[in-house]
């Protein structure tokens, strides 16, 4: 054979293997292409040397070469198999705890974008100065009620009390603005006391001069309104309005949510003591001084007052901690309900009893509590935030109705998520984590007291049989374990050898 | 368990080749007669299930005496075991594919 002819079919050898290594997996590519050609060398140099060069020589050489492509295509169906043999993430303790992950980032998300949620999950918003009290006529009297009037509120200023050294007065009432707002509804104007501000603790954010030049009065706005009416502009310092009768100027921006005070004001248009009107029925949030705290009955305060109007009547000091408490107090005690009931609607047993002396490893029983402590902890996450996000969500100030839903949904998502986790837990493969799959009932209903029945759940590695009975008796209560051993491998193996 | 892993006829002459000291594919396929398609994707198997284990040849060995690096295969420990078991399910396997001993002999 001549020499350029045999160059030329050792050329169209190597590319007929180059074609063949392109159908191997790229990974093992380079791999088998070497081993091809090493031995398609070596298997050249096997012939004798007078036959070395012969057509039987490259007959062989291209059948070699064609063999190849069934290597090819052999090792891609090997992969094919491993590929579907491999177990899945179905079921697995990573997809569980990505779920679950993934709705705590939700609710996270929410409670960011959410402003009630937002502003109710950082109660550094609505914090006030401590030892701060509302007043109310009767010990029972819903507190978001105005019940103090003008009379009353400059009787008590008059009279020192020994349990309170500070006094402020505001009455809520609908006032039309001008000019300065296209769309002018009426606004919720709360006419306070000059001192108000100062009692509560100064949050006004853009402050301006608040002291009043004549008749022109110092106007703080709040955030919603600031947003909604003027677009959040930080021009409005200084603009001056008109609010009902009187000629105001905008003196600042009280922050989202601040203090959660009762009527829920758009604006606060301070103004002298000297303008009150005797009838007018306002609120009064007074500090108490230390014997005033001392003297305080849980979150009340009882106040020695003389009202002209009306001898009988108690005047009573409501704290604001109530309101300013903040939404992790009702989460504690919501998920202490939940626990506390969690043993009435399932068993709290992990179902740890096992046929057989064989155990799992400490390393793969300290995994398998750090699932669970690790799904407890995600659940309690969840429940924290899907609760802010469920009851606050419209939330524009403090709503006794919130804190119920938030105690209300945060108990039923801790107890029945709770529930969940136990029973996703118990049917976990202790070995591999792996929810135990393919149910099969066992035995008959009818035979209970001769032979067990019940459902027999598999791992699909392959690492343990689950026998659940399906009428708890007396030698056979709860769900166990049975760990296969190596023998049991050729059930779970792929095809054989061959 | 490895030792009731049941073999083609086919798997358990490779694993009769390579005890018999072929080493390298084009051995084996020469030794047993069957094609390239078949041997190499069998041992793939047998490697793959650890009945034999493979291995590159140093480079510079191949260099020295100027040809390619070549794979070696040998039989692991369970795969002796396997090949123990297919010599009793295929008493010819030892007569087609004799050891050098036998062969000398």
């Amino acid at each position: 054979m001549r020499p350029a002819l045999r160059s030329a079919l050792g050329g169209m050898n190597q590319s007929v293997l180059r074609c063949a290594a392109l159908l191997v997996p790229r990974d093992q590519r380079a791999d088998w292409r070497r081993e091809w050609s090493a031995e398609l060398w070596h298997m050249r140099r096997s012939s004798p040397p007078s036959e070395r060069f012969g057509w039987n020589a490259e007959r062989a050489a291209v059948a070699f070469c064609l063999g190849a492509f069934q290597d090819a295509l052999c090792v891609r169906g090997i992969r094919r198999q491993e590929r579907e043999l491999a177990p899945s993430r179905h079921g697995s303790a990573g997809e569980c705890l990505f779920w679950l992950a993934g709705l705590l980032a939700l609710s996270y998300i929410l409670a960011l974008v959410l402003p009630g949620v937002y502003v109710e999950s950082h109660p550094s918003h609505y914090q006030i100065n401590p030892g701060m009290i509302l007043l109310q006529r009767d010990l029972f009297t819903d507190s978001s009620a105005a019940t103090i009037t003008g009379q009353q509120f400059l009787d008590l200023k008059a009279s020192p009390q020994r349990g309170i050294d500070g006094l402020a007065f505001y009455l809520m009432t609908k006032e039309t603005v001008s000019p300065g707002v296209q769309v002018t509804p009426k606004w919720k104007v709360a006419h306070a006391s000059l001192n108000l501000f100062a009692l509560l603790g100064e949050r006004v954010i853009f402050s301006g001069a608040r002291e009043s030049h004549g008749n022109l009065r110092a106007l703080v706005i709040s955030d919603e309104l600031w947003s909604r009416e003027f677009g959040g502009s930080p021009k409005i310092v200084g603009r001056v309005v008109r609010v009902g009768r009187s000629v105001a100027r905008v003196a600042g921006v009280l922050p989202r949510g601040s203090w959660r005070l009762p009527g829920g004001a758009d604006a606060w248009l301070l103004q002298p003591d000297s303008e009150i009107s005797p009838s007018a029925v306002g609120y009064v949030v007074a500090h108490t001084t230390r014997y005033g705290q001392a003297e305080m009955y849980g979150d009340r305060l009882h106040i020695n007052a003389f009202v002209a109007d009306d001898p009988d009547a108690d005047l009573w000091g409501v704290s604001f901690e109530e309101r300013t408490r903040g939404p992790w107090t009702i989460f504690r005690f919501a998920v202490f309900l939940a626990f506390l009931a969690l043993p009435a609607i399932t068993s709290v047993s992990l179902g740890e009893s096992c046929f057989s002396s064989h155990r799992p490893s400490f390393i793969k029983n300290l995994s398998r509590w750090i699932f669970l402590s690790t799904k407890i902890a995600l659940l309690l996450s969840i429940t924290y935030f899907a609760s802010l996000d469920f009851s606050y969500w419209n939330a524009t100030g403090y709503s006794a109705l919130s804190e119920y839903a938030q105690l209300a949904s945060s108990f039923f998502i801790c107890l029945f998520g709770m529930r969940w986790i136990l029973l996703d837990q118990r049917e976990r493969c202790p070995v591999c984590l792996r929810r135990v799959t393919h149910p099969a009932q066992v035995g008959q209903a009818s035979r209970t007291f001769l032979a067990w029945n019940g459902t027999e759940l598999m791992c699909a590695s392959g690492h343990t049989l689950l026998h659940v009975p399906g009428l708890p008796t007396s030698w056979f209560g709860t769900q166990r374990w049975m760990y296969l051993d190596t023998s049991w491998k050729f059930l779970f193996a792929g095809t054989g050898v061959g | 368990m490895a030792s009731e892993t049941k073999l083609s006829h086919t798997a358990a002459m490779i694993l009769q080749a390579i005890d018999t000291g072929c080493v390298y594919g084009f051995s084996i396929m020469e030794m047993t007669g069957l094609p390239s398609g078949t041997v190499y994707p069998a041992m793939r198997r047998l490697e793959r299930d650890e009945l034999i284990s493979s291995r590159w040849e140093r480079q510079s060995i191949a260099d020295a005496e100027q040809r390619p690096a070549r794979k070696y295969y040998k039989l692991t420990a369970a795969g002796r075991v396997t090949l123990e078991a297919s010599r009793k399910r295929y008493p010819l396997l030892a007569r087609m594919i004799p050891s050098p001993e036998a062969r000398s002999v």
